[in-house]
């Protein structure tokens, strides 16, 4: 699909080069048209939109948006929030943070339409610490749409998160909010009754909220009429790995895994092969190269054994050794376990110390079976969804290429030599930490 | 209130019918069935669902269930690890997890034996580990305060104590630091965890990470005995269990009444045991030689010293009580004394009224009230620290919690709390409508001063109470049993006490009485002195004969705390020597009293005066509270004259007794750091005027005294007022300067 034939829903109107962080230009491309659209309805008729768009959550969980803002519990004499979650930080992802920084003033006008139909007057944007310049850039648009009397009243707060993986899993991002420690609530309450200091929070990713804008300019029922089955709308896919050109595209759903590496993404650079896509950030199960005709929508990714996820496409070819790559996801999620429930604070850390084992080639064949009994015991165990992320892709790893696991341990050493490539995979996971990770576990 | 919906669901089979909104964890034991947890404890608040020990199988659900979040729905078929493979295999995962990094260190951990983790283990857990790796390290044992050590090893982050900290005592001290496998816990700024409940979170524990330092390899479950008896440090009368051990108490653990303490207790009630065995003990009787010398000498001439002394008083006999005394105590000395020498004046550290028996309620009512007022110069911490708890509660529930004092919500004076109660009962204060037109409003008086009974009674009948059976009062006395001590006093005989003007022999009975300096001044007036007390340095230089006296933790008996709730105190040390009844007793003979020397006998002799007949067995051991008493008439009484208000220079000196003070703190070395710390307390507006910031030393003096003590800025205290510890403040008079040199 050529670059112009791209959907433009959420990276609307870049092509004429403005810059549409400034007011004026996104004004110009027809900006905040929707804003006075909607709030010249009711609340009620915006909220029907929404429904009608059958727009699933961006952010991961794929939730239906216009569901969850209609559970949001009503006549509890508390203010209603709406709480955006704009701590990106799965790896592989990048999609919010170019939403952010080319487009500030769709996410803006999509709070302020989205906090309309649901009657908040206060909305928090939770924005990932690391992603100053995108503050920045949110900042100085809020100024311009303050500045432009654009808020009616409306209370936006940006707060930048302190770096913590965690923060994006909803309610422990809530309770960041509130200046406690950044850990998941249990479930129920879920926060449309009980979400920011126990008030009926509605909380969106930046892309959800960001589509907002053009389902109420051209209606619910276009935008259902996109994509596919039970999966409408556009999604940004962020493409990255081994693949020729890598970046945001935002396409309709059900666009399938070979259209967006090989022909929008130029495919595999060095005449390498294609050894496995992960379809939607770190912590989906991954496929392998018979199922890149699998479509990009949700319900055909379950099919498939994995997830849309984030909505990431990772690209990974043959240089790559799978039990090292397991060994960084795993690294990343222990780093990043929050501490508070013990399969995922435990079972995380004895993950990395069997796969570590393994990649040495200094693992035993049991210790194999039990690198996917720990996987299996974390799963579905765990208070939030942190420790299937961890679990979930290595089992898959070791269930889709157990020959590869298997020849660390007959051979006693990992077959790609040590000179394994996860160049543009996965950034090593130190960089994530202000200290090496490997000091978390003692020798 | 109507009867709650009930709801019927399967557990394991088993049909179960509970009120709607009941936790799953609760159900199942209703049913019979055990669902085993670790961070659930529904004293902390909601539950977390952290530890995931409580996995079920809930059916049309995919995954596991954490049980503890779980409320009861109709309809509901649960499967426990008993019935449910998948839940088995749940629970067997998350034992293993927990255990990957756990030391096992059962055979040197003073929690082995008693310890949930190793009983889950067992019953639930995996035989042997898989776990091959080096386990996670940490710097062990780490002594968070001087009672209380902690290892990071042992340490399974169930939360329980940081949520202690944080939802019920909130001193928020206790937090969790770093995440994943690193989390820890720590005191916040790695301050030594000092709050006055802080031990409670040594019994939160579920593994041996937190743990009592005076019990550090003192004792293993299988050699101790447990008693349970009350608490007798404070009139709170919490309900304890003392874990003994070769005839030694070794620990005070809480044992939950839900009216009373709901299963906490405060550091002095739980670690100031070990004044049992101070080296300054008296455990023989002693006699005066010259000024300041004490000469052991046996019970025989003892009791006959004893004898000589109240025969040359003539009658002319004091009797200064400590109010720490049993019921049976008090009774066969009022017997002794009263009929046996026609001596009938006794004094207390402050007189106590019955009258607001008519506003009787169990402390947990405090927890379900709407409008909680406290008046008085005393915060509630100092005088009934649990007391304080169940205000916080109340405010966590959304109570309004008002407090007339000087660093109270409603700044009043010292000494002023008779004129707040006669303006609340006023037609025109608000706060007084207020209270009028709840259902459960609570009034406590927390200060000094004998009417303060009376007083809060008064109120409370001219505010209606005596209608609503969910509002109540509340006075929190200076003495763990003043009420049943004076009770007792009063039915031992019917004769008028008369007070003599020269006192022959003044009878010191407990520790309270020889430490207050009244009794020291009546001392001077008198012939002679026999004073009962533990401790040698309460008896040097004024007692002519010092008999040994027993701690709480060594006698049997009864108790009446401040709710009015007669309590049984359970025996579990034998004391040195005889006790009180036993030499009472004795004495008794000798001047023609029958006094048994058995609780049990002098209790069944009372009981139908005092307690309706109640029979000794009956008491119980969560003992129920009494029915509220007729309201008293209205009586006459005079308020205090409030003092003078402050002229700017000199300031009102309001002194306290804290929590942490007293002869049995005062001899226990761990304790030492909760001591209050020699502060002078002032008002912003009094510092700014003299140039004095928080830190400064400065000089306290009244008329002839002086005290050198570090100022704390406070913005709550009244300007006007400067608040010292009585130990601090020692003979400071009512009126003080306070100067930067």
């Amino acid at each position: 699909m050529p670059e112009s034939e791209r959907m433009r829903i959420v990276l609307a109107g870049t092509e004429d080069g403005a810059d549409l962080t400034k007011i004026a230009a996104y004004r110009g491309a027809g900006g905040y048209a929707a804003l006075e659209k909607a709030r010249a309805l009711e609340p009620q008729a915006v909220l029907e939109e929404l429904l009608a768009a059958n727009v699933r959550g961006r952010g991961g969980a794929g939730f239906p948006m216009g569901r969850k803002a209609s559970f949001l519990a009503k006549g509890t004499g508390k203010p209603t929030y709406l709480v955006v979650n704009a701590d990106e930080s799965e790896p592989g992802t990048f999609k919010d943070r170019e939403i952010m920084f080319r487009v500030p003033h769709r996410l803006i006008e999509g709070c302020l339409i989205t906090a309309h139909a649901i009657g908040s007057q206060n909305v928090f944007i939770y924005i990932r610490g690391e992603y100053l310049h995108e503050f920045e850039t949110i900042r100085a648009a809020l100024d311009e749409a303050r500045a432009a009397d654009l808020l009616g009243g409306v209370t936006i707060v940006l707060h930048r998160g302190a770096g913590a993986y965690i923060c994006g899993e909803e309610t422990a991002l809530l309770e960041s909010l509130e200046g406690k420690r950044g850990q998941p609530r249990s479930k129920p309450p879920f926060p449309a009754v009980s979400g920011v200091y126990a008030a009926p929070t509605l909380i969106n990713n930046v892309e959800t909220i960001s589509t907002v804008p053009a389902i109420v300019e051209r209606g619910g029922a276009w935008y259902a009429s996109l994509g596919v089955d039970n999966s409408a709308g556009t999604r940004v896919f962020s493409l990255s790995g081994n693949v020729a050109r890598g970046g945001n595209y935002e396409l309709p759903l059900g666009t399938t895994l070979r259209e967006l590496i090989y022909e929008i993404g130029g495919g595999i650079p060095g005449g390498r092969e294609l050894k496995a896509v992960i379809p939607g950030g770190s912590s989906v199960p991954v496929l392998t190269p018979d199922q890149i005709d699998t479509p990009l929508d949700f319900d055909s990714m379950a099919q498939a054994g994995s997830m849309l996820g984030s909505g990431a496409v990772i690209v990974i070819d043959d240089r790559c050794c799978m039990v090292q790559l397991g060994l960084r996801v795993a690294q990343f999620y222990m780093h990043e376990s929050c501490g508070k429930c013990t399969p995922c604070r435990e079972g995380t850390r004895w993950m990395v110390q069997i796969l570590k084992k393994i990649e040495d080639g200094r693992a035993t064949q049991g210790e194999l079976d039990l690198l996917l009994d720990v996987c299996d015991r974390i799963l579905g165990k765990c208070l939030c969804p942190l420790g299937d992320a961890a679990a979930m892709p290595v089992a898959s790893y070791v269930d889709k290429f157990r020959d590869e696991f298997q020849e660390h341990v007959d051979h006693g050493a990992c077959p790609y030599g040590g000179e394994s490539s996860l160049d543009r995979v996965f950034a090593p996971v130190d960089q994530h930490a202000h200290s090496p990770v490997a000091d978390e576990v003692p020798a | 209130m109507s009867a709650p919906e009930l709801v019927t669901l399967t557990i394991d089979d088993r049909e179960v019918q509970v009120p709607k909104g009941t936790g799953l964890v609760e159900t199942a034991m209703h049913a019979g069935i055990e669902i085993p947890v670790f961070c659930y404890e529904p004293r902390l608040g909601p539950p977390v669902g952290a530890c995931r020990m409580c996995l079920v199988e809930v059916e049309g659900m995919p995954k596991l269930q954490a049980g503890c979040t779980m409320t009861a729905q109709d309809g509901m078929v649960v499967r426990t690890a008993q019935t449910s493979e998948q839940a088995a295999r749940g629970q067997n995962a998350t034992l293993e997890f927990i255990l990957v990094n756990h030391p096992l260190d059962c055979p040197v951990c003073d929690k082995g034996g008693e310890c949930p983790l190793q009983d889950l283990t067992f019953r639930w857990g995996p035989g042997s580990t898989r776990m091959t790796f080096p386990k996670r390290t940490f710097q062990k044992p780490i002594p968070i305060s001087p009672t209380i050590s902690l290892d990071r090893e042992r340490c399974i982050l169930c939360y329980r104590c940081t949520r202690f900290s944080e939802a019920v005592a909130e001193d928020g001290q206790l937090v969790a630091v770093n995440r994943g496998a690193l989390s820890m816990i720590t005191t916040f700024e790695d301050e030594p965890y000092r709050a006055p409940f802080s031990g409670n979170v040594t019994e939160l524990c579920p593994v041996g990470a937190l743990l009592p330092t005076q019990y550090r390899f003192e004792a293993r479950p299988w050699e101790i005995q447990n008693v349970p008896t009350v608490c007798q440090l404070c009139p709170v009368g919490c309900n304890v269990q003392v874990t003994t051990r070769e005839g030694k108490v070794k620990r005070v653990l809480s044992r939950n009444h839900p009216e009373v303490d709901e299963g906490w207790l405060c550091d002095k009630g739980r670690f100031a045991f070990t004044h049992l065995y101070a080296p300054d003990r008296i455990t023989e009787p002693l006699r005066r030689r010259r000024r300041r010398g004490l000469d052991p000498i046996s019970w025989d001439e003892a009791l006959d010293d004893a004898e000589r002394l109240l025969r040359a008083a003539r009658g002319r006999v004091v009797v200064a009580l400590s109010g720490s005394e049993t019921v049976e105590q008090a009774y066969a000395l009022g017997r002794l004394v009263r009929e046996g020498l026609g001596s009938h004046t006794a004094v207390l550290p402050e007189e106590t009224d019955a009258s607001v028996g008519a506003f009787r309620l169990p402390l947990s009512a405090i927890r379900d009230a709407e409008l909680v007022v406290v008046v008085g110069d005393d915060p509630v911490v100092e005088r009934a620290p649990i007391v304080d708890l169940w205000i916080k509660a109340a405010r966590r529930n959304g109570a309004e919690v008002v407090t007339h004092g000087p660093a109270g919500t409603v700044q009043t004076a010292p000494g002023t709390a008779a004129q707040t109660c006669a303006e609340l009962a006023g037609e025109g204060s608000e706060l007084g409508a207020r209270l009028r037109a709840a259902e459960r409003a609570i009034l406590v008086w927390s200060g000094p001063g004998g009417n303060g009974g009376a007083e809060i009674a008064a109120l409370a009948a001219k505010l209606g109470f005596a209608a609503k059976p969910g509002s109540g009062a509340f006075h929190l006395p200076a003495t763990p049993n003043a009420q049943g001590v004076a009770e007792a006093w009063a039915a031992a005989s019917d004769g008028e006490a008369e007070t003599p003007e020269q006192i022959g022999l003044l009878l010191v009975s407990g520790d309270e009485a020889a430490a207050d300096p009244n009794v020291r001044a009546l001392a001077e007036r008198a012939e002679s002195v026999i004073a009962v007390t533990m401790f040698q340095g309460l008896a040097v230089g004024w007692a002519d004969l010092v008999l040994p006296a027993t701690s709480y933790l060594e006698r049997d008996g009864t108790t009446v705390n401040l709710e009015g709730r007669l309590q049984r105190l359970r025996r579990a040390a034998i004391p040195p020597g005889p006790d009180e009844l036993g030499w009472i007793a004795k004495l008794a003979e000798r001047f023609g009293v029958a006094v048994s020397p058995y609780p049990a006998r002098v209790f069944e002799e009372l009981s139908p005066t005092l307690y309706g007949g109640l029979p000794y067995s009956d008491v119980g051991e969560v003992a129920p509270l009494r029915g509220r008493s007729e309201v008293p008439p209205p009586r006459p009484h005079d308020a205090p004259e409030p003092p003078r208000p402050s002229d700017g220079h000199y300031l009102n000196l309001v002194r306290y007794r804290a929590l942490f003070s007293g002869p049995a703190v005062e001899r226990v070395p761990e304790l030492q750091f909760q001591r209050p710390a020699p502060e002078v307390e002032l008002s912003l507006d009094d510092a700014q005027r003299r140039g004095i910031s928080t830190g400064d030393e400065v000089e306290v003096r009244s008329n002839g005294t002086s005290a050198t003590l570090r100022a704390r800025v406070s913005r709550r205290l009244l300007a006007g007022v400067v608040r010292i510890a009585d130990e601090h403040a020692r003979d400071l008079h009512a009126r003080v300067e306070v100067t930067k040199p």
